[in-house]
């Protein structure tokens, strides 16, 4: 007989065949058993949609006695199913599985209970033996009914890949190394996810930085936008550099001069008396202010046109600049 | 001089303290451009009186000093030794005079990212090869880690174009 339809029906069929019950029962063992206990993504208590404890109390009793009214009974709590179709596949294959788990299982409750996998670790499982769950499936195929086994198929899949996994805990003497192997790889992606979004986030800011970026789609032509920036500003710094070394052929930039004119108070006797003196000459302020009124935002250390240390020639020439200067 | 230390110190550290308040993330503040007008400008007297009994004849000697003192001071006033780019500026800066300049910093972790590369075939230039060529003190950083040296050192950069830009204006006859 089959199980296609579901748990809802199954108390309207009446009679189950004993062999039929037991596989529901250890099926339902070893899938509760090798299941989270929370009700993450693919785990077969939220196909259930019933705690764990009530899935347990379900084991105990198909343990004492694989009575048809027990399994009806439990059967119809579960009536109120998302899925409308949940078949069991009466296999002998997966008989054999289940006889062997049902011993194992009652032991990895302990540990079971204890670990929390994310979902993402039942998917991995989920997702790692598609291979298997197909040659199953096909073995599955030649004892069934032909029509109904597409049907059986899709559902068994996620038994199957239950069963699977719970194979391969079986031979790893821990349930955490199953674990962690499935969060290893977890561990790997949720890393490169967590690194992908750090550099993403920093690409953005770079964006916003370099002017021009915002248009751009892809972070190929950014960074080429951004190594292009880079370059160009170290190119105009020594564009910069080789203009002042035109600029003054003995650039003599005294600070004691700079700051001395600014800060008239603080003058002390820490300062050259030569250059005060010199200081004198030019009227700074009269020729400061107009001149600083563009730059007074940019350079709050105003500079003199010169140093007071420049050669004879050249102190002509900076007045003359200065008043050149002052609109 | 002194004078003029304690009155540069007070000013860089006032910015700095400014600086430090805002905690984001990312930090990539720059002080003001105070700060790197008030370093190049050292770094400018510094250089006019080491060679103090003639000027060097060479424009492009005098332009290869001054573009040297430039990213040196723009490395410490951008932050001395906090910044990945700024003490690797300094130290190779250091190195070509033959002084030996050490930071604290801590142990460097081995540079899996290179020898990780070398695995597959070396393929072309990416861009991310390309921008720790740029930036001093790339090629051992994370390529996170990197990109914020990028920005903190492109918005540097900017300012002190910024200062240049603005002591040239003022220092070119007209």
């Amino acid at each position: 007989m089959d199980l296609t339809h579901g748990f809802g029906a199954r108390s309207g069929i009446g009679p189950v065949t004993g062999l039929e019950s037991l596989n529901f029962s250890d099926e339902f063992r070893q899938l509760v058993t090798t299941t989270p206990p929370e009700n993450s993504g693919g785990s077969f208590t939220a196909l259930l949609e019933m705690p764990v404890t009530q899935a347990m109390e379900l084991l105990h009793f198909t343990d004492s006695s694989s009575s048809q009214t027990n399994i009806t009974k439990l059967a119809g709590d579960i009536s109120p199913h998302p899925f409308g179709t949940l078949t069991f596949p009466s296999n002998s294959l997966l008989l054999d599985r289940a006889a062997r788990f049902s011993v194992i299982a009652t032991e990895q409750n302990g540990y079971i209970s204890g670990e929390t996998p994310s979902s993402s670790a039942n998917l991995d499982r989920v997702k790692a033996e598609p291979a298997e769950t197909d040659s199953v499936s096909e073995n599955q195929n030649s004892k069934q009914n032909q029509n109904k086994r597409k049907e059986r198929e899709k559902k068994a899949k996620s038994s199957m890949k239950k069963t699977k996994s719970s194979v391969e805990e079986d031979k790893l003497p821990y349930v955490h190394v199953r674990a962690r192997r499935g969060q290893a790889t977890d561990n790997h992606s949720l890393a490169e996810r967590a690194r992908r979004e750090k550099i993403n986030a920093r690409m953005k800011l770079l964006q916003e930085l370099v002017p021009g970026c915002d248009k751009i789609q892809g972070t190929a032509l950014v960074l080429d936008e951004i190594i292009n920036h880079v370059q160009s500003l170290q190119r105009q710094v020594e564009m910069l550099s080789m203009r002042l070394a035109a600029v003054n052929p003995r650039i003599d930039f005294n600070l004691d001069t700079i700051l001395a004119s600014e800060n008239g108070s603080l003058m002390d006797g820490s300062f050259n008396g030569e250059s005060y003196h010199q200081l004198q000459q030019w009227p700074f302020d009269g020729y400061h202010q107009p001149e600083w009124g563009r730059e007074e935002d940019q350079h709050q250390a105003d500079f003199p046109m010169g140093s007071t240390t420049l050669q004879p020639n050249q102190k002509i020439s900076e007045p003359k600049r200065c008043r050149r200067r002052s609109p | 001089m002194s004078f003029i230390k304690v009155l540069i110190l007070k000013f860089s550290s006032l910015r700095t303290q400014t600086m430090a308040s805002s905690d984001k993330t990312i930090n990539t503040d720059v002080p003001e451009k105070d700060v790197f007008a008030i370093h190049f400008l050292q770094s400018l007297s510094n250089l006019t009186t080491q060679n103090p009994f003639n000027s060097p004849d060479t424009t492009n000697y005098r332009a290869r000093k001054i573009k040297k003192a430039a990213y040196v001071s723009m490395a410490k006033a951008a932050g001395g030794s906090s910044r990945l780019w700024s003490r690797a500026l300094l130290g190779r800066a250091a190195k070509e005079n033959n002084k030996i300049v050490r930071f604290a910093r801590r142990k460097r972790k081995v540079t899996w990212k290179i020898s990780s590369k070398r695995r597959s075939d070396q393929r072309a230039p990416e861009a991310t090869d390309r921008l720790r060529n740029l930036v001093p003190g790339g090629g051992t950083m994370e390529t996170s880690k990197l990109m914020e040296e990028t920005a903190h050192y492109i918005k540097c950069l900017s300012m002190q174009v910024k200062v240049m830009q603005c002591l040239v204006d003022g220092l070119s006859p007209k």
